[in-house]
């Protein structure tokens, strides 16, 4: 059944996504990547750095609105599970952050780009962190759409560790600092954290504390 | 009656509001009408029932199956349908495109059996004529007949209705009792409402909460029968009356307890609830 529920729901999925926040950050991302080449005859590896990170940080805020659903309400007690929508959600918007994330790594010139696979996880993180927020405010309130909070707590939050942090985390590291190898095992549990706390508001629970069963 | 809908010692809490407190419950075939006030629980007991929100304490059963599992939960949605007080869309469907993707949300697999039933549903709603047309471009009207289409498709045993007619102007609102009434044929329908001449003209029982709590359960007649002596006309608002308007007789209308000599007048529904009403306030005041 679950198969063909899936089969069938691509297409109203697909239509359903939030496309334009997520083509707005996909955008502005795709804009950052390019300053380098539009505004300077010789950019430098710490711009090329920046532009990445503020290209993951707006396609992160691009996602925090991935999982708004102005129908939740009607849809609320279907039998279809949510965890099962969101996945479908999820997996359609996959390959099309990866191409987008494989545009904006080409848009940097190849002398002053930083080390790929680490800023790929770097991204990756910053994605998951915005879903798992997003799946947190589905998971714990009724809003329908609570993408425009979301994006704004991860602004703010993203603000925050960059200027909060301490250095010796090496979150914001640049490729030669001597943070840089640790703030990636650190940008590992940032990523894995997210993950899990994403799938612990997957499921729907069936009880809010205790449900007494009675006897049919 | 045969029950169909089972609720027993239904409870819940929003930090130290008690939104349901120990609800118990049978429902049986037919439109049965949900009365209260703001804050009454209504919304609460039909998100409960709905499987839209899990309950602290206690437990109900759907036309034999029992949510207290994730396999339950799931026989019990199959069977259910829920119209939530305020449905939202996604506007840029149109109104066939939008109850398509709830009946697959609802496992209807097959294609073609599911556009048949998707069709027949917004017949029912009379949509039929705009069912091509974008939901953004629908008036309030229509949009809920696009969600009680969304609730009724997959024909479901036990439908929720929460407000439906609410915003809705006296034509539409006519057009919906319609509706309802012809949903409460052969399934268990419970209608939450603030509109007493709903619940008079589609129910066939009736039950008014207040304060988490089931405070009247019976039939409309039972209701009205609350109040019978203890509606009176006058010349003037009796201050001793619990309400009192004028009419568009120009005489007063006294809801309470009566002086003596009063001119009774026959009570409606309106007034059994306003007196079910004052009898909760009058156990809170002792």
């Amino acid at each position: 059944m679950t198969t063909g529920v899936l089969g069938q729901l691509v297409r109203p999925v697909l239509r359903a996504l939030p496309r334009r926040a997520l083509g707005a950050g996909a955008g502005a991302g795709l804009l950052l990547a390019a300053l380098p080449r539009l505004l300077s005859d010789d950019p430098d590896q710490w711009t090329a750095l920046l532009v990445l990170r503020g290209a993951a940080l707006a396609l992160a805020l691009g996602l925090t609105f991935l999982l708004d659903d102005p129908a939740r309400q009607v849809t609320v007690a279907v039998p279809t599970r949510r965890m099962l929508r969101t996945a479908l959600r999820t997996a359609l918007v996959v390959p099309l952050a990866a191409l987008w994330w494989t545009a904006v790594v080409l848009l940097i010139p190849s002398e002053i780009r930083p080390p790929v696979g680490a800023l790929t996880l770097e991204a990756a993180a910053a994605a998951v962190v915005a879903l798992a927020a997003s799946a947190t405010a589905v998971r714990l309130t009724d809003e329908a759409e609570p993408g425009q909070r979301v994006a704004i707590a991860l602004l703010a939050t993203s603000m925050a560790a960059a200027l909060l942090f301490p250095e010796n985390w090496g979150l914001f590291a640049a490729p030669k600092d001597k943070w840089w190898a640790v703030g990636h095992d650190h940008w590992a549990f940032v990523l894995a954290g997210a993950a899990l706390v994403w799938a612990a508001c997957g499921p729907e629970p069936v009880r809010r504390r205790r449900l007494r069963l009675i006897p049919s | 009656m045969t029950t169909t809908v089972s609720a027993a010692g239904l409870s819940l809490r929003y930090g130290s509001t008690h939104a349901l407190d120990d609800v118990s419950l049978r429902l049986g075939e037919g439109v049965t009408g949900l009365l209260g006030p703001n804050g009454a629980g209504k919304t609460t007991l039909l998100r409960v029932l709905a499987t839209a929100l899990p309950a602290d304490s206690g437990a109900f059963t759907v036309l034999g199956h029992d949510p207290g599992t994730t396999a339950g939960r799931q026989a019990v949605r199959r069977v259910l349908g829920y119209l939530p007080q305020t449905p939202g869309f996604h506007p840029d469907f149109t109104a066939f495109e939008f109850v398509d993707y709830v009946a697959i949300l609802k496992e209807l697999t097959d294609r073609g059996g599911r556009h048949r039933e998707v069709r027949r549903v917004l017949e029912e709603v009379d949509l039929s004529d705009v069912r091509g047309k974008r939901i953004k471009k629908l008036s309030g009207g229509m949009r809920q007949r696009v969600a009680l289409a969304a609730a009724l498709v997959g024909d479901p045993g036990f439908l929720v209705l929460d407000e439906p007619t609410v915003g809705l102007d006296p034509e539409q609102r006519m057009r919906f009792r319609e509706l309802i009434a012809r949903a409460g044929e052969g399934r268990t329908v419970l209608l939450s409402t603030h509109q007493t001449e709903d619940v008079a003209m589609l129910c066939h029982r009736v039950v008014v909460m207040a304060g988490g709590t089931v405070r009247f359960d019976g039939t409309p007649a039972e209701l009205t029968a609350r109040a019978a002596g203890r509606v009176w006309s006058g010349t003037e608002r009796d201050p001793a009356a619990m309400a009192g308007w004028r009419t568009g007789l120009g005489a007063f209308r006294n809801v309470g307890d009566p002086p003596p000599g009063a001119e009774l007048v026959e009570p409606t529904l309106e007034d059994g609830y306003l007196i079910t009403l004052d009898g909760m306030a009058a156990e809170v005041a002792a």
